[in-house]
């Protein structure tokens, strides 16, 4: 008799079933490694960074600053966890370490925290020689040992001497990263404010420095108008140009970003940093557990259903000895 | 706890798998049982124990499908913030990254062993993080301009992420007042629930704005924070308490002034000038032992996952079944059976079933 019931199908299905359930309860968690990454991300906070060439989640236009926020903000919730965070910000020729590096999941409401409160009002001066920074950001990340997110518009404030910028003293390649150019392509006036931080109107055409007079004077110096070799090298009328507006300045991103051996990627909006991100940094193993209980419920899942659904997959009326259906239980 | 508290605050972590839950209604309508063909239903007398067993297996059925589905939903109860009292502080530092930080204690650039005031501020800031589980910690740094570092927060190992960068490279000035008032905003608008603690962490002064005075007091009257001034005096530098040879004025003695605005605050206030690393260490152990009152903090309860108990749901129910099929009957060969075997109580149970 109990030998027989030992043998029916179905209560082996059930013991498997059981035996499947308890073992949720002893099994630990499988540690295993995942991809994860460690970023140092410097974000430029100068003036042009305020140009409102975005669209922001209500529609209304956004700040480059707060689309850049807004995307660091989704990276950092995307990333999976035991990836770290270190944050910098840029302004003159040097990026600012806030702080070193964080884990983005336990320690993901500080991190968060600071990211919302970047603002331009950190910025210590108001130049923005990117190349300079953005070398220096690279030193950083090497002594880090980080990989690098750089997020700038790109303009050069004074604009770059005719001659470029200061040649890159590090090995291409030996730091990874992304450069992200943030800002549309179209020209933006950049807002301007007082010295109590508040707004009042945009930059001019003669407000800002359109060309850079340090240095030997430009090829083309003779056929300005009143040029003097000693008293007006750089001819006598003031520099115009549209330094005043701001895009992003993609070829010249792209141009450091080949100098340095980082890839470019565009900040498209608040969101999407994600893929470049993990295309362009090195995948590092993090530490990460396994719960087994879901594999193991599922297979009872499995097993149960069988035993319950078994008789309604039989063809119906069939004359079984063991089928009636609405059979007495017994 | 009432019932519907409980209830408000149950989730689980991928609720979308609930929507399996209907298949757990299976087992009413199919048994796992042997089935036997009997020419009439009638031919059994109507038994109110074999109608009681049959539900209860039934139940057992769903319980077992149901419990494994729920458990597969990740089953958590939310966590919640519960206040206690316990030894802490709500701790806002603001620490001077001026350039300055990065010489020594003579006013030198650190050589050999020697320790920077911004490294041995690190190192033995670093300690004080950490050191009493309930303290939380802001962290904003000044040089030009205030900057954010961390907002309020109980991890420690982030805030000791963003100490350690303190001996990094320093800016030019030192612009205390806006520090001052970016510090404060780090305490939030709300009441005070804890003691709050702002440490100024500086290694000179700057004149205070008359304009930007009243402001500051105004802030420090509102948040009333106890306000501790570790002054990192490089040697033959202005002491706190110098009076400068000629006019005293807040351009010619920085330091001074900006200790006579913080005693006329009106807010618990000690200065601590230091000119070691030892006497650093010192100073900060003895605002720990200041800050030593009992304290109301909040503490968040983490979430409690349940899935265990869906588990366990589901094993019981499956314990039932598995003793339903232990003890059932096979009627046709039954009798055949029961005529061999000794009459076992499974078997005399399962007649009565029957």
């Amino acid at each position: 008799m109990l030998a027989r019931n030992l043998r029916d199908r179905r209560l082996q299905l059930l013991s498997g079933a059981l035996a499947l359930v308890l073992l949720t309860f002893a099994a630990a968690p499988l540690p295993l490694t995942r991809t994860g990454y460690e970023i140092l991300a410097v974000v430029d906070i100068t003036g042009s960074m305020n140009v409102r060439d975005y669209r922001g989640a209500e529609g209304g236009p956004a700040s480059r600053l707060d689309t850049t926020k807004a995307a660091l903000r989704a990276l950092v919730a995307g990333l999976p966890c035991g990836s770290r965070l270190a944050l910098g910000i840029f302004t003159e020729r040097r990026p600012f370490l806030l702080f070193l590096p964080i884990e983005v999941c336990g320690d993901f409401a500080p991190l968060d925290g600071t990211l919302a409160a970047l603002d331009w009002r950190m910025a210590w001066e108001g130049d923005s020689r990117i190349a300079a920074g953005l070398f220096r950001a690279i030193e950083m990340a090497e002594s880090l040992g980080t990989d690098l997110v750089f997020v700038t518009d790109g303009q050069e404030a004074p604009p770059l001497p005719r001659t470029g910028g200061p040649p890159f003293p590090g090995k291409p390649g030996a730091v990874r990263g992304l450069i992200v150019g943030a800002g549309g392509y179209g020209l933006s006036p950049i807002p301007r404010y007082d010295d109590r931080g508040r707004e009042v109107g945009f930059y001019g055409e003669t407000d800002v420095q359109q060309e850079n007079r340090f240095g030997p004077p430009p090829a083309d110096a003779e056929s300005r108008e009143g040029y003097n070799p000693r008293n007006a090298p750089f001819g006598s009328s003031a520099a115009r140009g549209s330094e005043h507006l701001s895009s992003v300045r993609e070829p010249y991103l792209k141009a450091l970003a080949g100098e340095t051996g980082l890839a470019y990627a565009h900040l498209a909006g608040p969101g999407g940093l994600l893929p470049p991100v993990a295309a362009a940094a090195t995948p590092r193993p993090v530490p990460a557990d396994l719960d087994l209980r879901p594999f193991l419920g599922a297979a009872a899942l499995a097993l149960l259903l069988a035993v319950f659904a078994a008789p309604l997959l039989r063809a119906p009326g069939s004359t079984s000895a063991h089928h009636v259906p609405r059979g007495k239980k017994v | 706890m009432p019932v519907s508290a409980f209830l408000a605050r149950l989730d689980a972590a991928s609720p979308l798998l609930l929507w399996l839950l209907p298949l757990a209604l299976l087992p009413l309508w199919v048994s796992g049982q042997r089935v036997t063909p009997v020419p009439a239903i009638r031919a059994a007398p109507s038994d109110g124990l074999s109608r009681a067993i049959g539900r209860a297996l039934s139940l057992a059925g769903v319980l077992a499908i149901g419990g494994v589905i729920l458990a597969l939903a990740g089953p958590y109860r939310r966590g919640e913030t519960v206040t206690r009292t316990g030894i802490g502080a709500q701790v806002s530092m603001l620490i001077d990254r001026s350039g300055s930080m990065n010489e020594t204690f003579a006013g030198r650039q650190p050589s050999g062993g020697e320790e920077s005031k911004a490294a041995a501020s690190r190192r033995l800031l670093g300690e004080f993080v950490g050191s009493r589980a309930h303290d939380q910690f802001a962290v904003a740094a000044f040089s030009t301009a205030p900057m954010l570092v961390l907002p309020m927060t109980e991890r420690h190992t982030a805030v000791r992420a963003a100490i350690d960068a303190i001996d990094r490279p320093g800016l030019d000035y030192t612009n205390v007042a806006r520090g001052l008032a970016m510090a404060l905003a780090q305490f939030g608008t709300g009441t005070a629930e804890a003691s709050r603690v702002l440490l100024l962490v500086s290694d000179g002064a700057a004149v205070i704005d008359p304009r930007v005075q009243g402001q500051l007091r105004a802030d420090f009257a509102k948040v009333r924070p106890n306000l501790y001034w570790l002054f990192l005096r490089t040697k033959g530098s202005p002491s706190i308490s110098d009076r400068p040879a000629g006019e005293d004025t807040p351009q010619a003695a920085p330091e001074r002034h900006l200790d006579l605005f913080f005693r006329s605050l009106g807010v618990p206030y000690r200065a601590f000038e230091v000119e070691s690393a030892e006497a650093v260490a010192d100073a900060i152990r003895r605002i720990e032992g200041l800050e030593r009152d009992p304290i109301p903090y909040t503490e968040q309860r983490p979430r409690r996952d349940l899935t265990p108990v869906a588990y366990a749901l589901s094993a019981l129910g499956l314990l039932i079944l598995i003793a339903g099929k232990l003890v059932e009957a096979d009627l046709r060969r039954g009798r055949a059976a029961a005529a061999e075997a000794t009459p076992a109580r499974g078997v005399s149970r399962e007649r009565r079933a029957a």
